[in-house]
């Protein structure tokens, strides 16, 4: 919160506002700024406070949108950077709170034609109902008309001229006029609308092709029908007209709801939590609240179905929980009194009240949501390459259509105009734009279900071309800790007894090796140790514990040492697994063979890269003996032990000398400088907050599988987008000739046009299945 | 032949009411959510 005075002193400030919208000043509350941007850490303590907001923007169609709503957010003062997605109609502003307010950046995306709303506003969900059903009116009318026009042109099709009696085919022609006129005003209102911001904006966009295509059809039609001894004839084109409207409003709209699926796994997400929940109130009853109204202690009751609103513990009820979504746990797992349930996770089967622990932006979900609304708005380097070629393709193909204009002019005006239109039609960079992102977004959403974030769009370039896997050891192949493989005693010394010793020095400790005896004890828990008494614990870095101990019930009193055969005064043994000793005034007491915990799916996981011919080693800070032996488990050919982090590093650099594309995998705690170095890297993230991971990729579970997984998704993912991009470039490289040839109708282009994008949405909706661990 | 010069005219008219028919469905959200109702039958209330 302490960003928040800078952005106040400056509000006093006289800034320019006049012709801003009321509304949109609303959001210059600083108050207002928390529900759709976070603070960026200043790089100074003096630098003014940046903030990172999400935006959703209304009224984009294609990537040449994004461009033009980027540059007109660029061209505000304050506004340090700007990335809008045209596949998920969301944007990311960086804007510094002492330069510029909210209502002046969101004014100048207004005006350039389109509406900025804050991601996070409520309302976003209520106005993209009301787009859609305002879409599928225009496609219903679009439609319905087209039907009814056809069937008045067709008896012209199948009668020669004079069959029919001339008033007969007026009455005709007057019908489909009127059955085009709510086409042309309403169903085409968007494309209009467009094409004419975009005239004034002097600036090139998909919809002023069309536009032009349907202005132009719309006005010789309307000449043939009224004035048939004019320059284009008595032929009319109603027919082709609410076809070709019809057929890419169909197209724009499935491709909406595909995409909408596509991003479903991210847009699921994030629109998980719910509005309301039941809270306790002082005397024990219930009251339905809104989440923002939550406090950290309050109570509340889920029932079955709804979603958990905030991190806690259960205080009352069982019940079993999905939480799929954020770990990728796929199995509902149970919950009962005192186990933790997480936000944005589902309650599925019992009421359960739960304690309120961490709310908003402190959830886990909270993370998981800002990292995925990032990637959704990253833009891949394919997707960059095919924006930048969008414009100038644009301009050509007006230019091609007018040059086949006035070429076929000479001949027959209406039929030179009308393969004018053809043309302007037919052309679609939108498949083009589309290729890559679509493909991207669908994999990441898909990998999010099996509970891998993406985090950058581009990585999955990268990672699909990696050779090499380079796993770390502990926390990545294993589960963070040990488990007690064995122990021997003292003759005399029980096995609980001894343990609950080691247990009692071990509690105050972290170190791993003293959470594994911990659980152990907990495990076996025979020995009552209540009366006991533990002094003076001291930890000796690196070699184990020592303290005072008073534990009557097993005669132990005095000095107890708990740790490496050094710290216990005796002959260091010679053996494969990690050891740990326990002795007291009298001498040894007991040993502990620990041993670490391979994830269940290691071998498998190890398997599947290997069989996509990807080398997989290990390189671990551990001695070599226990990577080696834990590689053998595993299944891993080379492992390489007594890494130094930086040894990693120089290892990894070698081999990408070599020519080797890498990728890290590790746990993202002390391994940052080797993932960043890899050329893709996978951290996962049980141990560190989200945010602090730096790799390109999280794991939210706690399996390996996901992992391998992850790599055949990615190259999965790179043949659909290289599918995608042939496709686009083959279908423009067909049909544009055959348009300018004379040899395609106008409502063949329609159809071409709208197929083609959906194509290209249909192939890479293929990816969003959930990846398949075989 | 007549009748055409009714019949055409009054098609246009029928239209119109397809539409307003349309128009109703939707905005009353008969569309909003098609795969809810389906599923509906597997929620337990």
């Amino acid at each position: 919160m302490s960003t928040i005075p800078v952005g106040v002193t400056h509000l006093s400030e006289p800034l320019p506002r006049h012709g801003v919208d009321e509304s949109l000043r609303l959001l210059d509350d600083p108050e207002e700024w928390r529900e759709f941007s976070r603070p960026l850490e200043a790089a100074a303590e003096a630098a003014p406070a940046c903030w990172e907001s999400s935006v959703v923007f209304e009224g984009m169609h294609c990537a040449a949108c994004a461009g033009t709503i980027e540059d007109a957010l660029r061209s505000v003062p304050g506004v340090q950077s700007a990335d809008v997605s045209a596949a998920s109609q969301r944007g990311r502003v960086v804007w510094d709170a002492a330069l510029t307010q909210p209502s002046q950046w969101m004014d100048a995306v207004r005006r350039a034609g389109y509406r900025p709303l804050p991601a996070h506003d409520p309302l976003a969900s209520e106005r993209r109902l009301a787009e859609t059903r305002k879409m599928l009116w225009r496609l219903g009318v679009a439609g319905l008309c087209m039907m009814q026009v056809m069937m008045y042109a067709t008896p012209t099709y199948f009668t020669r001229p004079g069959e029919i009696e001339p008033n007969i085919i007026n009455l005709l022609r007057w019908a489909a006029w009127v059955l085009t006129i709510p086409v042309m005003l309403f169903s085409c209102q968007p494309f209009f609308a467009n094409a004419l911001r975009d005239l004034r904006q002097r600036r090139i966009s998909m919809d002023l092709p069309v536009a032009l295509g349907m202005g132009l059809t719309f006005v010789v039609s309307t000449l043939g029908t009224f004035e048939p001894e004019g320059p284009f004839g008595h032929e009319v084109y109603f027919d082709s007209l609410t076809m070709f409207v019809f057929f890419l409003l169909a197209g724009r709209w499935l491709e909406l709801r595909l995409r909408d699926r596509t991003a479903g796994a991210l847009e699921a997400l994030m629109h998980r939590l719910p509005e309301s929940v039941e809270r306790q109130r002082a005397d024990g009853s219930f009251e339905r609240v809104a989440v923002r109204r939550l406090r950290v202690g309050d109570v509340v009751r889920v029932l079955p179905g709804e979603a958990f609103v905030a991190d806690g513990v259960v205080l009352r009820g069982t019940t079993t929980a999905d939480e799929a979504l954020l770990t990728g746990e796929s199995t509902p797992l149970a919950r009962s009194i005192g186990d933790t349930v997480i936000a944005g996770s589902h309650n599925l089967s019992g009421v359960v009240e739960q304690r309120v622990d961490r709310l908003g932006e402190d959830t886990r979900y909270a993370q998981i949501v800002a990292l995925m609304t990032e990637a959704s708005t990253t833009k891949p380097r394919l997707a960059r390459l095919a924006d930048r070629v969008a414009k100038p393709f644009l301009a050509a193909m007006l230019l091609a259509s007018g040059l086949a204009v006035a070429w076929w002019w000479p001949s027959d005006p209406g039929h030179a105009v009308m393969i004018g239109v053809a043309i302007l039609v037919v052309t679609c960079p939108c498949a083009l734009s589309l290729a890559t992102p679509a493909a991207m977004l669908a994999a990441a959403g898909s990998m999010a279900r099996s509970g891998v974030l993406v985090r950058h769009l581009q990585a999955l370039e990268t990672l699909a071309g990696v050779d090499t896997v380079v796993f770390d050891k502990t926390g990545t192949l294993t589960r963070d800790g040990f488990v007690l493989a064995r122990m021997s005693t003292r003759p005399g010394v029980a096995r609980g007894q001894a343990l609950a010793l080691a247990a009692a020095l071990a509690r105050g400790s972290l170190h791993p090796v003293s959470r594994a005896l911990v659980a152990a004890a907990d495990a076996e828990a025979t020995v009552p140790t209540a009366g006991w008494r533990v002094e003076a614990a001291e930890e000796v870095a690196g070699q184990g514990v020592r303290a005072q101990v008073e534990a009557p019930a097993i005669g132990v009193h005095g000095a107890v040492r708990l740790g490496s055969a050094v710290l216990c005064g005796l002959e260091p043994a010679s053996s494969e697994g990690l050891q740990v000793h326990l002795a007291d005034g009298q001498g040894w007491l007991a040993s502990f063979e620990l041993r670490e915990d391979l994830r269940d799916d290691a071998k498998t996981a190890v398997q599947t890269l290997a069989g996509l011919g990807i080398r997989v080693r290990l390189l671990s800070g551990d001695s070599a003996q226990a990577a080696d032996r834990l590689a053998g488990l595993a299944g891993i050919a080379e492992a390489r032990g007594g890494c130094t982090p930086a040894d990693k590093l120089a290892t990894l650099r070698a081999w990408q000398q070599d020519g080797h594309s890498v990728a890290m995998v590790g746990d993202g705690l002390n391994d940052g400088p080797v993932l960043a170095g890899a050329d893709a890297s996978v951290a996962f993230g049980r141990s560190v907050p989200l945010a602090r991971a730096q790799s390109d990729f999280v794991v939210m579970g706690d399996h390996l599988m996901p992992v391998a997984a992850l790599f055949v998704k990615a190259r999965d993912t790179m043949r659909v987008v290289r599918q995608n991009l042939a496709w686009a470039a083959a279908y423009n490289a067909v049909a544009i000739p055959l348009a300018m040839a004379g040899w395609m109708p106008a409502w063949a282009a329609g159809l071409g046009m709208a197929t083609s994008s959906l194509l290209v949405v249909l192939n890479a909706m293929r990816l969003s299945r959930p990846a398949e661990f075989a | 032949m007549d009748i055409l010069y009714l019949l055409i005219p009054l098609s246009v008219v029928l239209v119109f009411f397809i539409l307003a028919a349309l128009w109703w469905a939707i905005y009353r959200g008969q569309f909003d959510d098609v795969e809810r109702e389906g599923e509906r039958i597997l929620e337990h209330d």
